[in-house]
This record gives C-alpha cells, structure tokens and sequence, in this order.
C-alpha cells in the first residue's frame, strides 16, 4: 500500500513537472457582447493536407468588404487551438476576372506567431481593382 | 590489400570532410528563405507588402484631380548600422502601385535636381521647347519620404535587432496625407561558443 502511495506521489511530481516546463500560455479576451459591425462573411473552401497546422492555425471565417478606392479587401480570422504559441506563414494569391494569377513584387511568404488560444486576423487588400478572387496558403514555419 | 582499404576509406570520407558546397535555389518571396539578425530581402518585402496594403486602403492617393497620381520619391533615410539600398523597399513599393494603376512616378524629378532618368529628362525637355509649351510639365502630386531605423537590445543570453520602417506621402501643399510605420522585431540566442 505504501509503495503504491509512493509510486502515485513520484507520477503527480512528473506530471506537475512536465507542466512547468512546457509552455503553457493562453490568452484571455474580452470584446463587445453584441458588435456594432457588421461582417460580410462568406462561404469558403478549404483543402486541409496538414491536420497538425489546421489544429494549431484554424480558420474560424473569412469575411470580405471593397476599399475606397474599389480594391478588395479580405480578413481571415484563424484560432490556436493549442495551449502554447505557435509559429506559422501565410501567403495569398490573386486572381483576375479570367481566374488568372496576379504577380506583384510584394507578394511574399508572410510569418506570424499566434499564442495559445489566441484569435488573429489577417487582413489584405488586393493589389489591384481587377483583382476578384483569392486564395489564402497557411504552411508551418519552415524558415531555417 | 591494406592500402587499398585505406583508398576507399578515404573515399568514403571525402563526402563529409570534404570541402563539397550545397547550394540550391530557393524562391525568394518563398517560406524557405534564411532568417539572419541583419535587415534581409524578405524584411524588405514584408515591409513594402504591409506599407502598400495601407496606402491603397487609405485612399489617400484617390484625392487628387487628375488621376492617376503622379509621384516624386524624395529622401529615405538609412539609419541602420548596414550599407542597404534604399531601393529595395522603394522599387517594390512603386512597382506595386504602379500596378495597382493609382500612380504614376515620375523618373525625371528627384531629389537635388537629379534626374533618375537623365535622358527621360532631356527628351521631356525637347519636346517641350519643340511645342512651345507655356505652362510648367505636370508637377509630382505626391512625395514619398521616409526612414529606415534599427534599435537593438540584450538581456541574458538573446539579442533582439529591430528594424521600423517610416513612410510619409506629402501632398503638393506640404501636408503629410499618408504616413506609416512598420516594425520588424528579431531574436537570436547566444551559442556555446560564440555569439
């Protein structure tokens, strides 16, 4: 009996152990109980090929309005799901009215760290007025 | 038999002593580049992509009469501890906007009187002797200024190195109508044996 308690004990220390040394850091937030805006979300597809990122950076909803100046304009909301920061890059493509890709010199790879339980919003404007659709790329962070 | 052991053993080690470099080609704008604690390429993009995003939801460059807007890049300042070109943070900026169909550069009108394109300049100048123009060429709208500033800092063993970078559009009435900053924070920790 007493070398059950004692192999119990050793397992709780291991256990509370393990939790000190892991990062564990979530955030807390608090906003507006009914918003005064008003979001234009819309539907989207997702083709999900790494379950362990989708855990890590997962898109809650994707919304999209239009600039004054008649650019379009995207928000992708994506959640941390974990407990600890994560670290991932994003990348988004635009497409004409012909479904034709758009170059531009800034259209790059973007890193980003989310913490634990964190809610972020990434947010692009397209790099031109004939720019109609989308397409938002999540990767891990790979960068050596 | 021994010697030639000994060859091939040596053989079989050339691979990883040797002095053999792997070098590949990795796309620039890619999420497999090299992160370093100096300003980079993907710095410099990061920082244009962030900046353009901005002057184009603001719609600052909207406002004037005729459009597209024409502009003039004035100073921008280096005041970091490296030798970069300015130009990669500006190039890709105009580029975009130039793109983006709002604006308009002009290469014949820079700072100190100096042309980007002296011949540009000469050949504007012709034609306007030639035409018997009146009034002055169609003037900048806007000028694009700016900084770039590093501010490092240490504590323990991790050495963080950040990079803001300021822009500011001036309009022709001397009226700062756009400005921006973009911040760019890195970390590296010290190694066992050197820093």
């Amino acid at each position: 009996m007493k070398k059950k308690t004692n192999s119990s004990r050793v397992l709780t220390c291991l256990i509370a152990g393990i939790a000190l040394f892991s990062s564990c850091t979530t955030v807390n937030t608090v906003e507006r109980a009914t918003p005064v805006g008003t979001r234009h979300i819309i539907a989207d597809k997702r083709i999900i090929t790494d379950s362990g990122l989708h855990r890590k950076v997962s898109i809650v909803g994707l919304n999209e309005g239009t600039t004054h100046g008649g650019f379009l304009q995207i928000q992708v909301e994506v959640l941390n799901q974990k407990n600890s920061m994560q670290a991932f890059s994003y990348s988004i493509e635009w497409f004409d009215l012909n479904g034709m890709l758009i170059h531009t010199p800034t259209s790059v790879w973007i890193p980003r760290q989310i913490e634990g339980g964190e809610t972020l919003a990434i947010t692009a404007v397209a790099p031109t007025t004939t720019a109609k659709d989308f397409r938002v790329k999540f990767i891990e962070d790979v960068r050596k | 038999m021994i010697k030639a052991f000994n060859f091939y053993f040596l053989l079989l080690l050339f691979p990883v002593f040797g002095c053999a470099t792997h070098t590949r080609y990795v796309e620039p704008t890619g999420p497999r580049t090299l992160v370093t604690s100096e300003i980079n390429i993907q710095d410099f993009s990061y920082a244009a992509e962030d900046m353009v995003q901005s002057l184009l939801t603001s719609g600052a460059i909207d406002k004037t009469q005729q459009q597209p807007a024409v502009l003039a890049i004035s100073r921008i300042v280096n005041n970091t501890t490296q030798q970069i070109d300015t130009d990669m943070l500006v190039k890709k900026i105009r580029v975009a906007l130039n793109q983006s169909g709002k604006v308009l550069t002009t290469t014949t009108m820079g700072l100190g009187g100096i042309a980007e394109d002296p011949l540009a300049r000469d050949i504007q100048q012709e034609r306007e002797f030639y035409a018997d123009k009146k009034g002055p060429p169609r003037l900048p709208d806007y000028t694009l200024s700016g900084k770039i500033i590093e501010q490092s800092d240490r504590k323990d063993n991790v050495r963080q190195v950040a990079y803001i970078f300021q822009l500011s559009l001036t309009n022709d009435e001397g009226l700062a109508v756009w400005e921006e900053e973009k911040q760019i924070a890195k970390q590296s920790k010290r190694s066992v044996i050197g820093w």
